[in-house]
């Protein structure tokens, strides 16, 4: 009996690993042929590299303006992690902490926003921001992203917040700890894989959207990254070669992100759907 | 009240104020002084005309065959991922829930298209489809795969679509019931099995009633992420052949930024909010009755 199950087990995982390898074979594909000379990748595109170059790397950079379009996507999200953060935390612990009908009142009205889709409100942005001349500014849309997603982070706080037990503030302003050390030295670091999960679902959520920046952001030189892939798709249609460059370069901050935190992705995902 | 309460309420309140001015600049006030407003204007950008329009754009609506032709073809598109994915995430979720090895790293590899821009898997597969696939229906002599014109039909430009889509999300479903599956004790498979109940009768007649929970939400995943279509399609296919292929989302963006009339897609944004709203509201209602307890 026991053997069996060995056997079938065995067999098991190499069936899920083949089917696992054959999902993501679109992702393998682009990544091999983007080492190619575009002569041999248009001759056969499922041949192994054997003139491996990085040219299609160096051209893609290059005519994209790579670097710089990576930092523009860098900021604004690395803008929005620390700001959504910070707004969403400090709103849920006072949300948390009113004890009357108001609590329940901000609580609410936070949680409704995460049902407005954005594109409900993409055309009132877009011209809200004209009016007041806040196109083609990665700051602006800090603030934007910070707004729509804090929805999710305060929902997601308050719920946390509320499994802290309040004696161990109690006991810190007795010892003479102050309202903010008490919020800041205390329960912040115990509410950390909460901090952790939220920062990673916006950072991949403002990594990802294509649809803010591409209404916001006009100017060359301030595009994000997808953005700058989808134009270059539109002007360069041709050149897969140096498009599938360009798609592995965006992929791999992505897949490292992955590596590194995929405990606190998928906790963060799966918390995110089920608490609903 | 706790004397800590009445000590720090200011304090308490004013923490609430920096996320309040964010959220009511991203959302509150687009929404509530922005789209339902505009809603009720006839407003187009180019010619300057502003005008109040009462319900004119909401009875333009009931006849304007490119928001129906719009409107069907995200339906389907929902109806058809939301099968697809959970269908699938379902299966490989109960399947990497046996006792196999290396669950992280088949996990891991029917999770990755998830945390990909949506932008960027659309152009991984219309590299696929648009490269690779005649190559090798040439290099093959395969005349019918070549013959398939991936993007110039309605039917098939629908299909890659769908694909794509289902590809994309299987990954996040699967994660989901996967959480499910693992909070079905044990005890509970064991009685069931010892009892007679085996293979598919197990699944059907304890598994899946006690996973209701995490179906519902599933489909509440699925069907509001249909309905928020956009990337996908905009970046393989761009709404063609003939506006067959654009979602409700994308009809909007056309309404307002290509054709300026900002008081009609305003009227368009209502409708998608308002459906959204709804079928989430029915589909939540109509799951969480058929949700046992044990």
């Amino acid at each position: 009996m026991g053997e069996t199950k060995e056997k079938g087990g065995i067999l098991a995982t190499i069936v899920m690993l083949v089917l696992g390898f054959i999902f993501v074979l679109p992702i393998l594909l682009l990544v091999m042929n983007s080492f190619k000379p575009y002569s041999d990748m248009i001759s056969n595109f499922l041949a192994f590299p054997t003139h491996f170059t990085l040219d299609n790397y160096k051209e893609a950079v290059a005519r994209m303006d790579f670097v710089r379009v990576f930092l523009n996507s860098a900021y604004v999200t690395g803008g929005t992690v620390v700001v959504g953060l910070i707004v969403s935390f400090f709103a849920a612990y006072g949300i948390a902490h009113i004890e009357s009908k108001d609590g329940p009142f901000w609580y609410i009205l936070f949680t409704l926003g995460q049902i407005v889709p954005f594109h409900t409100i993409m055309i009132a942005l877009q011209v809200m921001t004209t009016k007041f001349n806040l196109n083609n500014k990665l700051t602006v849309l800090i603030g934007l992203y910070a707004g729509f997603h804090c929805a999710f982070g305060i929902f997601t706080y308050v719920g946390f917040l509320k499994s802290v037990p309040r004696d161990l503030e109690e006991a810190a302003c007795i010892d003479g700890c102050g309202a903010f050390r008490t919020m800041m030295q205390i329960i912040f670091p115990l509410v950390k894989p909460t901090s952790i999960t939220i920062g990673v679902l916006f950072f991949l959520w403002t990594w990802n959207d294509f649809l803010m920046p591409s209404l916001m952001i006009g100017e060359t030189g301030k595009r994000t990254l997808t953005v700058m892939i989808y134009m270059f798709r539109s002007n360069a249609s041709s050149d897969w070669n140096l498009l599938i460059a360009a798609l592995t370069l965006s992929i791999i901050p992505i897949v490292i992100l992955y590596i590194l935190a995929q405990k606190y992705i998928t906790s963060g995902i799966t918390a995110g759907a089920v608490k609903m | 009240m706790s004397i800590l309460f009445q000590k720090r309420r200011k304090f308490y309140y004013a923490l609430i104020v920096p996320a309040l001015l964010l959220y009511a600049g991203a959302l509150l006030i687009p929404l509530f002084g922005g789209t339902i407003p505009y809603s009720f204007l006839n407003w187009n950008l180019m010619s300057g005309k502003k005008s109040m329009a009462g319900l004119e754009n909401y009875v333009k609506l009931f006849s304007d065959s490119g928001f129906h032709t719009s409107f069907f073809f995200n339906l389907k598109l929902g109806v058809f991922t939301i099968i697809g994915s959970n269908l699938v995430s379902f299966v490989l979720a109960y399947f990497l829930n046996k006792n196999i090895r290396a669950k992280g790293l088949s996990r891991a590899l029917f999770f990755i298209p998830n945390i990909i821009s949506a932008v960027l898997v659309a152009f991984i597969w219309t590299f696929i489809f648009s490269q690779i696939l005649p190559n090798l229906a040439e290099t093959m002599h395969w005349d019918w795969l070549g013959s398939i014109s991936w993007f110039g039909s309605p039917g098939t430009a629908t299909f890659t679509i769908i694909l794509v889509s289902v590809w994309q999300q299987i990954g996040f479903l699967m994660m989901i019931y996967t959480a499910g599956l693992q909070t079905i004790p044990i005890d509970l498979i064991e009685a069931g099995k010892i009892d007679g109940c085996t293979g598919l009768r197990l699944i059907r007649d304890i598994q899946l009633p006690l996973l209701m929970p995490t179906i519902t939400i599933n489909l509440f995943v699925s069907i509001s992420g249909a309905f928020k279509a956009f990337d996908v399609p905009n970046a393989m296919t761009a709404g063609g052949p003939y506006g067959t292929t654009m979602p409700v989302a994308m009809d909007i963006y056309k309404e307002a930024f290509v054709k300026y009339n900002m008081g009609y897609g305003a009227a368009k944004s209502v409708v998608l909010f308002l459906v959204v709203a709804i079928v989430t509201l029915i589909q939540l209602n109509f799951t969480r009755k058929r949700e046992v307890s044990y």
